[in-house]
C-alpha cells in the first residue's frame, strides 16, 4: 500500500480548510485513505486503493476530499481528446522507431506560471516516485522524468541508442558516462538497469539541438534534469511500453500541478506507431471510455432503491459526472481516474459517495446447513484420544530449515519442498513430517517435567508425483514421549489403543532403514495393504542432532488414509 | 490458643501426650519410650518447636567412632601389623609380595603395615630383601588400636570423651570422616539436643487430652480396613485442607487450538460450511481466479513464496483457465473491459505457499451451490520478517457467501452479525476498502470492551469478473477476519510467535480466557 507524507499547510491549503485529526479518520475513508501518523506540520496518510494512482499525492488526497466536500467537479481544460486537440504552441516531441520493441513510447507535456518552492518539488519528487514505483511496477511501464524546459529547444527526440556509443553527464555525477557505463557504475543504473539492459539499444530523450535530456528509465541529464527551487518552466516526459498507463501518468501530473499553480503547456506527440488513439497524440489527452450501468444493477447491489438524482449526487461527490437517460446511468471518468472496469465499479463509488452509514444492515435470508471438514472431524475425534492417553497438543509453524527437516532427521531431501525465494535460512522449508517440529520441542524443554508427551494435528506437506502440482498436502498426526524410561513397548501401547479406539486393523511390519529410529524397533503400521503410520524409538542420532537427552519414542500417522 | 489440636501430626500428638513439664525431651528418650525412629523424633522436634510447643534446653555437640564393615572384620581377624607380627613369628623372615599373598591383603596394606613394624623398631628388611622380626611385642599403638577394636565390638560405638590421649592419637589412624569404607572407624559428629515443654505446649497437651485425640487415629483408609471392618473401631485423622498439593500434568488441548474450534463451531452453527485445500497453490488459484492482475504489486517475488520443485503445476483445469485468462485480456463476456494485457500462460502455472486464504474461496465458486455459506481457517504464507506482528505462517480465516439476492446490506448484517458473535464487539463501523477481488469492498472496525476500535476484517462483493469467469452468475459475499489479535487477547499474550511456540512448559500452563 502506498504511504505518502504531506506538508500539512500545503495540503489543507489545497483541500480548502483545515482538518482535525479525528475529521481527518472520519472523511479519509471516502478516498480509501488512512491517517497514519502527524508530526510537526507534517502529515503521513496510507492509500490503500492500488488501482487509483491519482490518490498518491497531496493534490490527490486534498482533491477528493475537497469534491466530497463540496459536490464540485474540478475544470481541467487543457485536455485534448480525439475529438479535440489543444494548441501545443510549437512543442512538439518526435518518437523514433528505433525505440520500438525497446520502450515504445514516450510523451511529454510542459509547465509554467508557478515558482518552484521546497515543499513543492519535494512533494513533486513524491508524486513522480509513487507513479513509478507502485503503479508503474519499479519503472517497468512508467518512468517520469521533469526537466528545466528553458533549456529545451523543441522538437524533442526520443530514440534507441547506442549504449556504447551514447555518452553524457548523469545526474549525481560529474563525468561523463556512456549508457552502459551507466548500467554498470551509476546507483540507479544498478537498481533499474535489468529492465532495459539486453536490448540491443537504449531509450534515449534529447532536444533538437542534441542536448541530453534523459537516460529513460534510467537517470536524467545532470543538466536539464536537475530542476530547483526557484525554477518556473518544467518539462515533464513519461515513458513505457502501455500507452494507456502513460497517457494516464500524465494526466495525473498535470492536474496535480495545475491544482499546485502552473499552468499546463500542451505537447503535440507523434508516436513511433498507431495507437487506438491514433499516431498523433496531444498531451495532456483523455482518452477514458465512458462507462454505463442501469438503475436496476445499483438497487441489484447495494440492496437499496436509489433515484436517479440521487445517484448523480453521489457520483459528483465522487469527482465523477454522470447521466442519466432511459433509467441506464452514463459515467464519465475524471481526467485523472481510470479505474472503471465493470458497472460494480461505478457502484461503489455510488455507495461512497451516497455514504457507506445511509445503508441498513440485514441479515441474507437464505437458509443453509453448516457443516465441519471431514478432516476436522476425523481430527477431533482423535485429539480426544490422544489426551486421553495423557498427551499435550502442540501447535507449530510449518515452515523452517534444511537444518531441522532434513539434517537433524536424517532423511534424504529428495521428496522435501523447498522454497525458491526464502527470506532467510531459517524458513525455507514446508514441513515434510510433524515429528521435526516435536523434536524441536523436546529440544527446548529440559527444563519442562518429565515425563513429556506431547502431539499435533497439522498438515505436512511433501513431493508426489500423482497430482498435478507434483506435491500433496495431508492431515497427520505425530507424537512423541519421552522420559528416563521409554521405550518401543510403550510406544506399542499409545499406538494400539489410539487404532483401537478409531477402529482401525492394523499389522505391523520393521521399518527396517528408517534412520530416525533405532533398527529393530520401528514399525511400519499397515492397514487395508497400505502404510498409515509408521512409530518407534528415537535413534539417538536424532536425538543427539536435535541436542535431546532424554530417550524417545515417536510416531507419525496419515488420517488422510484413515477415515 | 491458636492451635487447631484436632490438626496436629500423630507423631506431635504422641509426643505431647507422652511427656510432662520440666521433664527432658530427647530423641534417645523417644525412640526407647515411643519407639519413633530417629527421623520420626526430627519431624516431631521441629513441627513442634515451630509452633511454640516445645523449646530447646540445651545442645551438646560430641564425636563418636563406629566400626566399618572392613573394622568389624579387623576386630576379628587383626588389623593387617597383628596379622603380619603374627606370620614372621610363626614363619620366619618372607618377603613383602609373599606376604601379601599369603594373608589375601592388598600390596598397598602390607606396605603401610610394614612400615608401622619397621617404623617401631619391630620388624625390619635383612640382606635377602625379606621382612624379619627384631622384637618379640608388638609396638604400643597397635597394641591400643587392639583394645579400640575390642572394646567397640562390644559397645557398638566409642565417645570421643571417654578416651586417653593415646587412645585418640591411635584411633585416629584408623578413622576418617567420609568415604570411610576402607577404614577402620567411621567418625561421626554428633549433637544431643535436650528439649522441653513449652507453656503453650502443656496447653495444647490439655486440650489434645480434653478432646480425646490420642494419635492413633486412623490415616489413610486401606482396602484391607474395608474388608475387616477396622475402620469401625476407631476414628479418622482430619488432614490439613491447606497442605501445599502435588503438581500434575494432564493430557490437554491447545489452548490455540480451543479458540480456533471455538471460531469454527460459531461459524457452523451459523450455517457455514467448511472447505480446506492444500498448502502449495498455483497463481492461477491464488491470483489470476481473483482477477488479480499478474503484473499486481502484491504477487511480487518479494511477497509470495515461490515453490523451488516443482516449479510450475503441469496443467490448470478447463474451461476456468481460458475463461479467466479471456477475463483478464479484454473482459470476457462478464461485462468488464478486462486489464488489458496479454494473459502470461506459463506464471499461472507457477506454484507458490499459499499466501491468502481467498484461494479457497476461489476453487470453491466453481463446484458451489446456490445458496451457500462456506468458510475456513487456512494457514497461509507471506514474505515478512519474522517478529511480534508477523508470523513465517500464520492462520486467515475466510468465507463467503453465494446467493441470488445477496447485496451490499447483506454483507453489512453478516459483518455486524460477526463483530457480535464472533468478537463480542456491540459497536460496528463500516467504511470502505480496497481488495483487487471485491467491488465494493468494505471493512469492519469494531469496538472491543477490551481492545478499543480495530479492524476486524475485510469483505466486499466478488467482482463479476472473478464469479463469472468461474461459471456463477449469482452475487457472492467474500469476507475475512482477522482473529489473530482477538485469539492473543484471549490467551492473554502479545506476540504472534508465540501461538506457535514449541515450548513445553510454557504451552501447558497456557489457558483460556
Amino acid at each position: 500500500m502506498p504511504k505518502i507524507e504531506v506538508p500539512e499547510k500545503l495540503f489543507f491549503s489545497l483541500a480548502g480548510r483545515e482538518y482535525t485529526d479525528d475529521e481527518m479518520n472520519d472523511i479519509f475513508p471516502v478516498a480509501k485513505a488512512e491517517l497514519d501518523g502527524r508530526e510537526e506540520g507534517s502529515i503521513k496518510i496510507e492509500l490503500n486503493d492500488t488501482n487509483r494512482p491519482d490518490l498518491w499525492s497531496v493534490a490527490g488526497v486534498a482533491r477528493a476530499l475537497k469534491t466530497y466536500e463540496s459536490g464540485e467537479i474540478p475544470e481541467y481544460n487543457f485536455f485534448s481528446s480525439a475529438s479535440k486537440a489543444m494548441d501545443c504552441g510549437g512543442r512538439v516531441h518526435i518518437d523514433d522507431e528505433s525505440a520500438l520493441g525497446i520502450r515504445d513510447f514516450s510523451i511529454s507535456f510542459a509547465a509554467d506560471g508557478c515558482r518552484v518552492t521546497e515543499d513543492l518539488l519535494v512533494n513533486l519528487i513524491q508524486s513522480q516516485e509513487k507513479l513509478c514505483q507502485n503503479f508503474g511496477r519499479k519503472r517497468k511501464t512508467i518512468a517520469i522524468g521533469i526537466f528545466r524546459s528553458d533549456l529545451i529547444k523543441y522538437p524533442v527526440h526520443y530514440y534507441g541508442a547506442d549504449p556504447d556509443k551514447t555518452a553524457f553527464v548523469p545526474l549525481g555525477m560529474t563525468e561523463k558516462l556512456t549508457l552502459r557505463e551507466i548500467l554498470e557504475k551509476h546507483p540507479k543504473g544498478k537498481e533499474y538497469g535489468h529492465i532495459i539492459a539486453d536490448k540491443p539499444r537504449y531509450p534515449y530523450l534529447t532536444d533538437d539541438e542534441g542536448e541530453t535530456l534523459s537516460f529513460s528509465p534510467i537517470i536524467n541529464s545532470a543538466r536539464a534534469g536537475a530542476v530547483q527551487v526557484g525554477d518556473e518552466n518544467l518539462f515533464v516526459d513519461i515513458s513505457g511500453p502501455i500507452i494507456d498507463d502513460i497517457l494516464l501518468a500524465a494526466s495525473i501530473l498535470a492536474c496535480d500541478m495545475a491544482d499546485l499553480g502552473f499552468r499546463i503547456l500542451p505537447v503535440k506527440v507523434t508516436l513511433a506507431r498507431d495507437t487506438k488513439y491514433g499516431r498523433e497524440i496531444t498531451v495532456p489527452y483523455y482518452f477514458q471510455q465512458e462507462t454505463s450501468c442501469t438503475l436496476d444493477f445499483v438497487e441489484k447491489e447495494l440492496g437499496l432503491k436509489l433515484s436517479a438524482q440521487e445517484c448523480i449526487d453521489a457520483l459528483r461527490r465522487m469527482g465523477v459526472r454522470a447521466s442519466v437517460k432511459d433509467d441506464v446511468i452514463t459515467v464519465r471518468c475524471p481526467e485523472y481516474r481510470n479505474d472503471f472496469l465493470h458497472a460494480v465499479d461505478i457502484v461503489e463509488d455510488i455507495m461512497i459517495g451516497h455514504g457507506l452509514g445511509r445503508f441498513e444492515p440485514v441479515m441474507p435470508s437464505d437458509f443453509t446447513l453448516g457443516y465441519l471438514s471431514g478432516a476436522e472431524e476425523y481430527s477431533r475425534k482423535v485429539k480426544k484420544i490422544m489426551v486421553g492417553l495423557g498427551f499435550q497438543e502442540m501447535m507449530y509453524n510449518y515452515l523452517g530449515s534444511r537444518k531441522e527437516y532434513v539434517e537433524n532427521m536424517h532423511i534424504s531431501d529428495e521428496k522435501v519442498v523447498f522454497i525458491a525465494n526464502p527470506m532467510s535460512e531459517n524458513y525455507e522449508v514446508v514441513r515434510p513430517s510433524i515429528l521435526p517440529s516435536l523434536l524441536e520441542s523436546e529440544s527446548v524443554s529440559g527444563h519442562a517435567v518429565y515425563p513429556h508427551r506431547i502431539f499435533e494435528l497439522g498438515k505436512v506437506c511433501y513431493k508426489d508425483d500423482s497430482d498435478n502440482s507434483g506435491t500433496v498436502t495431508k492431515n497427520n498426526l505425530g507424537f512423541l514421549a519421552a522420559d528416563n524410561q521409554i521405550g518401543f513397548n510403550e510406544a506399542s501401547s499409545y499406538v494400539n489403543t489410539l487404532l483401537y479406539f478409531l477402529r482401525i486393523d492394523y499389522t505391523l511390519e520393521p521399518a527396517d532403514g528408517d534412520q530416525r529410529f533405532i533398527e529393530g524397533r520401528a514399525a511400519r503400521v499397515i492397514s487395508g495393504g497400505r502404510q498409515i503410520g509408521v512409530y518407534g524409538e528415537v535413534h539417538p542420532q536424532v536425538l543427539e542432532s536435535w541436542g535431546c537427552s532424554m530417550p524417545a519414542v515417536m510416531a507419525e500417522f496419515d488420517l488422510d488414509l484413515m477415515h | 490458643m491458636d492451635i487447631e489440636v484436632k490438626n496436629l501430626h500423630p507423631l506431635e500428638v504422641k509426643l505431647l501426650r507422652h511427656v510432662s513439664a520440666g521433664e527432658d525431651i530427647t530423641a534417645e528418650r523417644l525412640v526407647n519410650e515411643l519407639d519413633y525412629k530417629i527421623g520420626q523424633c526430627n519431624q516431631a522436634f521441629s513441627w513442634l518447636t515451630a509452633k511454640g510447643c516445645i523449646s530447646e534446653k540445651s545442645r551438646e555437640k560430641y564425636t563418636l567412632y563406629e566400626l566399618t564393615e572392613t573394622g568389624l572384620q579387623q576386630a576379628e581377624s587383626g588389623l593387617p601389623a597383628e596379622r603380619i607380627f603374627a606370620s614372621l613369628a610363626e614363619n620366619g623372615p618372607q618377603s613383602l609380595p609373599t606376604l601379601a599373598e599369603s594373608l589375601g591383603l592388598q600390596q598397598s596394606d602390607v606396605g603401610s603395615a610394614f612400615g608401622l613394624l619397621s617404623g617401631s623398631r619391630t620388624a625390619a628388611m635383612n640382606e635377602e630383601k625379606k621382612a624379619e622380626l627384631l622384637s618379640s611385642e608388638l609396638p604400643e599403638e597397635i597394641r591400643i588400636q587392639r583394645t579400640l577394636l575390642d572394646r567397640a565390638k562390644t559397645a557398638g560405638l566409642l565417645k570421643e570423651a571417654e578416651l586417653s590421649d593415646k587412645e585418640r592419637q591411635a584411633i585416629s589412624k584408623l578413622a576418617k570422616k567420609r568415604g570411610a569404607g576402607s577404614a577402620t572407624f567411621k567418625q561421626v559428629e554428633k549433637e544431643d539436643v535436650v528439649y522441653v515443654l513449652t507453656e503453650k505446649g502443656s496447653e495444647v497437651k490439655q486440650a489434645l487430652l480434653k478432646a480425646n485425640i490420642t494419635g492413633e487415629e486412623f490415616g489413610q483408609l486401606t482396602a484391607q480396613m474395608i474388608q475387616t471392618g477396622s475402620w469401625k473401631n476407631g476414628t479418622f485423622r482430619p488432614y490439613g485442607l491447606n497442605a501445599p498439593v502435588s503438581r500434575l500434568i494432564p493430557g490437554r488441548t491447545n489452548a490455540y487450538a480451543d479458540y480456533l474450534q471455538w471460531v469454527k463451531d460459531k461459524l457452523v452453527s451459523l450455517g457455514f460450511e467448511e472447505y480446506d485445500g492444500p498448502l502449495v497453490v498455483n497463481e492461477f488459484w491464488n491470483g489470476d481466479a481473483l482477477f488479480m492482475p499478474q503484473f499486481h504489486s502484491a504477487r511480487d517475488i518479494h511477497d509470495v513464496y515461490y515453490v523451488k520443485d516443482p516449479s510450475h503445476c503441469r496443467k490448470i483445469e478447463e474451461p476456468w483457465l481460458s475463461r479467466v485468462a479471456k477475463t483478464h485480456e479484454d473482459g470476457g463476456d462478464t461485462g468488464s473491459r478486462g486489464w488489458g494485457y496479454s494473459f502470461d500462460h506459463e506464471f499461472t502455472r507457477r506454484q507458490i505457499l499459499r499466501s491468502q486464504g481467498t484461494v479457497l474461496s476461489a476453487t470453491q465458486l466453481p463446484k458451489a451451490k446456490i445458496p451457500g455459506k462456506y468458510f475456513g481457517i487456512a494457514r497461509c504464507f507471506r514474505y515478512d520478517q519474522v517478529d511480534a506482528t508477523h508470523g513465517a505462517d500464520f492462520y486467515q480465516t475466510e468465507g463467503i457467501v453465494v446467493g441470488k439476492d445477496v447485496n451490499l446490506r447483506n454483507l453489512l448484517g453478516l459483518l455486524k452479525m460477526f463483530a457480535k458473535e464472533v468478537a463480542g464487539a456491540e459497536e460496528v463501523k463500516y467504511v470502505p476498502g480496497y481488495f483487487p477481488f471485491t467491488e465494493p469492498s468494505i471493512e469492519v472496525h469494531i469496538k472491543h470492551p477490551v481492545l478499543g476500535w480495530f479492524e476486524l476484517g475485510g469483505s466486499g462483493i466478488f467482482r463479476p469478473e472473478v464469479t463469472k469467469s468461474l461459471g456463477l452468475d449469482v452475487p457472492v459475499l467474500a469476507w475475512g477476519l482477522g482473529i489473530d489479535r482477538m485469539a492473543l487477547m484471549h490467551l492473554g499474550l502479545n506476540d504472534l510467535r508465540e501461538l506457535f511456540t514449541p515450548d513445553i512448559e510454557s504451552v501447558r500452563m497456557r489457558r483460556g480466557n
